[in-house]
Order: C-alpha cells, then structure tokens, then sequence
C-alpha cells in the first residue's frame, strides 16, 4: 500500500539530483571550458517489463550517473597571446600538486620565471611532458594549429594536447580540471587544432537548462500530488472500513 | 537543497562579472587603461558513485560516476596587455608607448611604480613628472629658457634653449619591462606595481629588442571595446537571472514539499 509512497519518493529524490546538477550548469553558463552534465536514470530493480503470471516487483527510480557531453564549446577571440583553445577532441595537460590534470581552458599565463602555466600557477606540459619556458623578450610569440610555439624563426617549444579513448576515465575535480580517474593512458591528439587568442566557452545552451527546471520543478508537483492522492486513498479507506464494522 | 546554494554561487559570480565589465566601461577614456575581464572556475565536486569502480565480480566498471558539483568561484581578474589606439595631442610632453614596457615612476614613499600613461607634466622645478605629480625614473630637468622639446623613438630628450644653435640633450627615458605583465598589481591612479606573479623589472632604452618606442604628441587610449564590454553585460545580465530562476524553482519545489498533506 505505502509503496507508492515510496517510488513517489524515489522519483522526487532524482529531481532534487537533477535540480543540483542544472543549477551547476546554469552557474557555469560563463566558465571557460565547461562541459555540460546531465543525470541518467534508470529503473531498479531492472527487469523485465512483464512476466505473465509472475509477481510483478515494484519498481524505483534511482540516479544512476552523470553523463557528461564534451561537445566543443563556442570559440570566442580574446586576442591574449597566451589565451589558447583546443578545437576538436583534446586536452591540455598540467601539473598540479595533486598529480597530472588535463583541462579543455586554455587561459595560460607567463609565470615570474617564464614558465608557461595556469591562472592557478599550474605548469603546462610541454610536447615530451616537459615544461615549456618562453622568454618574452625575445619578440612575438606564435602558436601554431598543431601547438608549435615559436618567436621570430626559432622554435621554442610544442604544447602537449592530448586524448583518451574513453571519456568516461575523467572525473573532474574543480578548478576547471579533469582527473584521470583509471589507469588510462592519454595518447597525443593529433586531430585536435590550437587556437591562439581564443578561448572555449562553456558548452551549456541555457535555454536547455531552463527547459529543465521547469520540468523537473513540474514533474516534482506531479510528483507531490501523486502522493496527496496516495495518501488520501488510505485515509479514506481506513474510514470506511471503520463505518462498515 | 544543494541547487540554491549553487545558484547563489552563480549570482555571486555573474554580479562580480558586472563589476568588472562597468569597471572597463567607467575606464573608457583613460589614457594608457588595460581592460580586465573576469574568469571563473567550477567548484569542488562531490562524487555519490566514483566513475571506475567495480561494479561487479566480473570486472566491469560504473562507466559515469555521479558527481554533483557546487557551483562556481571567480578565477581570476585578468588584464588584457594588448595595445590602445594613438590619439594625436600634439601637446608635447605627451608620450605614448607603441609596444611592450612602462615608464618608471617614483613614489612618495621611495618605491617604483610603471604606468603606461603618458601625459606628462613639469612640476615647479622643471622636471617631467606624471600627472599626479610623481617624478619620472631617470629624472630628467628641463632648464629655463627652453623654447623647445623634443623626444626621440629611442626615448632621448632634447630641449632647444633659447641662445644656442645645437640642442642640448637632457635625458634618456628609460621603460621597463616584466616576463608576465598580466601580473602586476593595479593601485590606482594608473599606476601598477611589481608583484610576485608579474617577476622583476628589465629596464632599457626603448627600440631595442622587446622593448616598445616612443611616440611623442600622442598618448595611449584604453584598450576598451564599449562594443564588447555591452555584449559582454547582456550576457552577464542574462547569466544572473537564469540563475535566480533555479533559485525560485527550487523554493518552489521546497514549498510543495512543505505543503504534502501526510
């Protein structure tokens, strides 16, 4: 009897994860290199929809995972020399303290030794994994598609852009970083393209997201309602079969 | 609920994103003015089913874990270093820089400062001093009796003074120059100052390599695109009030909770 309650519940219970999770990407709408997340749910127990004369299980709803889409974002010029943007399937990879991040912003910096790194101070890699180190003075610095840095006719370094194979390894751990997450290991993206002066904008499409707020905030009502009318049935039984006795 | 939270964090954001943007527009007219802008970053992320693990005996693995992230936080304010139009002053203490460097500036507390404002004036002594009345770092003295001043690319001054034939040199500026402008500290008036991000001042003649020339009767617009910086408003302006709307649903949602008749 309460277990429409219950699968109410569940179901509310999933909405509440999506609301969280629409309003990470509506709060990221103008993060450099953001890439939207959506949750996947599914029934459980799984099973098949029906079995003749068997006991049909009820059945919940549950937040299974979150599928994250890694389309390109939309390019945007800056014109900052140092302002890079991958087009194409890739990442930049840095170093943190915590160990190798890989990271699709591109807002790199000269730090006070010359040493190309994040806003954050993080060192970028370099084409061997090595850091790349420019000195400015000796002129403009170009970075070609394929990530050859070069000033005048020397070249200076190559910035490492690299892919995985399943996307799904990388787990992402703020700041605009991605973890590797398995024993995965990045292979050199050659397809992907360098920008400089541009950067990537955050993939969420607002409208989307707004769309989804009101369906999730309209699905939770149904939801509520649902269980007002569950809950109404019972009380109204318990009367009657009070007044039968 | 996680939701309101992130949405204020959004709001938090998008408002300091308009602080920036007015920042620039207030900034439009002053001379030798780098553009900022606002950068930010996702928060922390709490994961509820680690990506990877084992799902089972077999060896399969949860492909997606589910992981809720908290919103967003301001990166960084970053200056933009490109270069500012030219305007034509013909006042001739006024220097413009074409390419990378500073002038020094001496403090009234003794320490240096870099601007890359030009209009300069002479303070009672006749010496070249910026418009708040700092001196210039070579000092350079103009004497009485000059009818006449000019100013090098190289950055060599020479004054026609009244009675001689030949010019008689005063001065060389000198410009500074740092491994990573975007990291000097603004403190006003103009004025920036060396800091841990930014490494330590090179000094030298300007024209030489990596440094900049000088172009005198001519000061350095800002580098703000009233264009870019209205875009850039509207679609901040836009980004907050999505984010108030998640804020609403999600009271919303809260309220009809509160409202279950059970």
């Amino acid at each position: 009897m309460d277990n429409a309650l219950f699968v109410g519940l569940s179901r509310q219970i999933a909405l509440r994860r999506e609301l969280d999770i629409t309003a990470n990407n509506l709060a990221n709408v103008d993060t450099t290199g953001f890439k939207v997340e959506s949750l996947m749910q599914k029934v459980d127990p799984a099973g098949p929809a029906r079995t003749l004369g068997a006991p049909n299980p009820v059945k919940f709803v549950v937040g299974d995972g979150v599928a994250r889409d890694f389309g390109q974002g939309a390019l945007r010029r800056t014109g900052a020399p140092f302002d890079l943007a991958v087009e194409g399937d890739g990442f930049f990879a840095v170093t943190t303290a915590e160990g190798e991040r890989y990271t699709r912003d591109g807002r790199f910096r000269l730090d006070d030794t010359g040493k190309l790194v994040t806003q954050a101070g993080q060192a970028v890699h370099g084409d061997g994994g090595g850091e790349i180190v420019i000195d400015a003075t000796k002129g403009e610095v170009l970075i070609a598609p394929d990530g050859t840095i070069s000033q005048g006719t020397e070249r200076v370094g190559k910035i490492a852009v690299v892919r995985f194979d399943n996307l799904s390894v990388l787990e992402k751990s703020g700041d605009n970083l991605l973890k590797n997450s398995a024993n995965a290991q990045p292979t050199p993206a050659s397809d992907a393209i360098v920008r400089q002066g541009m950067l990537e904008s955050s993939n969420v499409k607002s409208v989307l997201e707004v769309t989804r707020l009101i369906e999730v905030s309209r699905a939770y009502e149904q939801m509520a309602r649902m269980m007002d009318a569950e809950a109404e049935l019972s009380r109204r039984s318990i009367e009657r079969m009070g007044r039968i006795q | 609920m996680q939701a309101l939270r992130t949405a204020a964090t959004g709001m938090a954001a998008q408002q300091l994103n308009v602080e920036v943007i007015s920042n620039n527009i207030a900034n439009m007219n002053t001379v030798g003015f780098k553009r900022q802008r606002a950068e930010f970053e996702d928060l922390l992320y709490q994961t509820l089913v680690t990506p990877g693990a084992q799902s089972s005996d077999q060896g399969t693995v949860v492909p997606t874990g589910v992981q809720v992230g908290a919103g967003v936080k301001a990166g960084s304010t970053y200056r933009v270093t490109t270069q500012g139009s030219m305007t034509r002053t013909d006042n001739n203490l006024d220097l413009a820089i074409d390419g990378r460097g500073f002038f020094q500036v001496t403090m009234p507390s003794g320490e240096t400062a870099y601007t890359r404002a030009g209009n300069l004036s002479l303070n009672d002594q006749g010496q070249l001093v910026t418009s708040e009345g700092y001196l210039i770092e070579p000092a350079i003295t103009i004497p009485p009796g000059t009818t006449s001043i000019s100013i090098s690319k190289s950055g060599q001054v020479q004054a026609g003074v009244e009675g001689q034939t030949a010019p008689q040199i005063l001065g060389q500026i000198e410009l500074a120059t740092f491994v990573n402008e975007a990291g000097l500290e603004a403190i006003g008036g103009n004025l920036l100052k060396e800091s841990g991000a930014s490494g330590s001042a090179t000094t030298g003649t300007p024209g030489t390599t990596g440094i900049g020339t000088l172009l005198q009767g001519y000061t350095e617009a800002s580098n703000v695109d009233p264009v870019s910086e209205v875009t850039a408003l509207i679609v901040a302006q836009r980004a907050y009030e999505m984010n108030s709307k998640v804020i609403s649903t999600a009271d919303q949602m809260l309220s009809v909770t509160s409202q279950l008749k059970t």
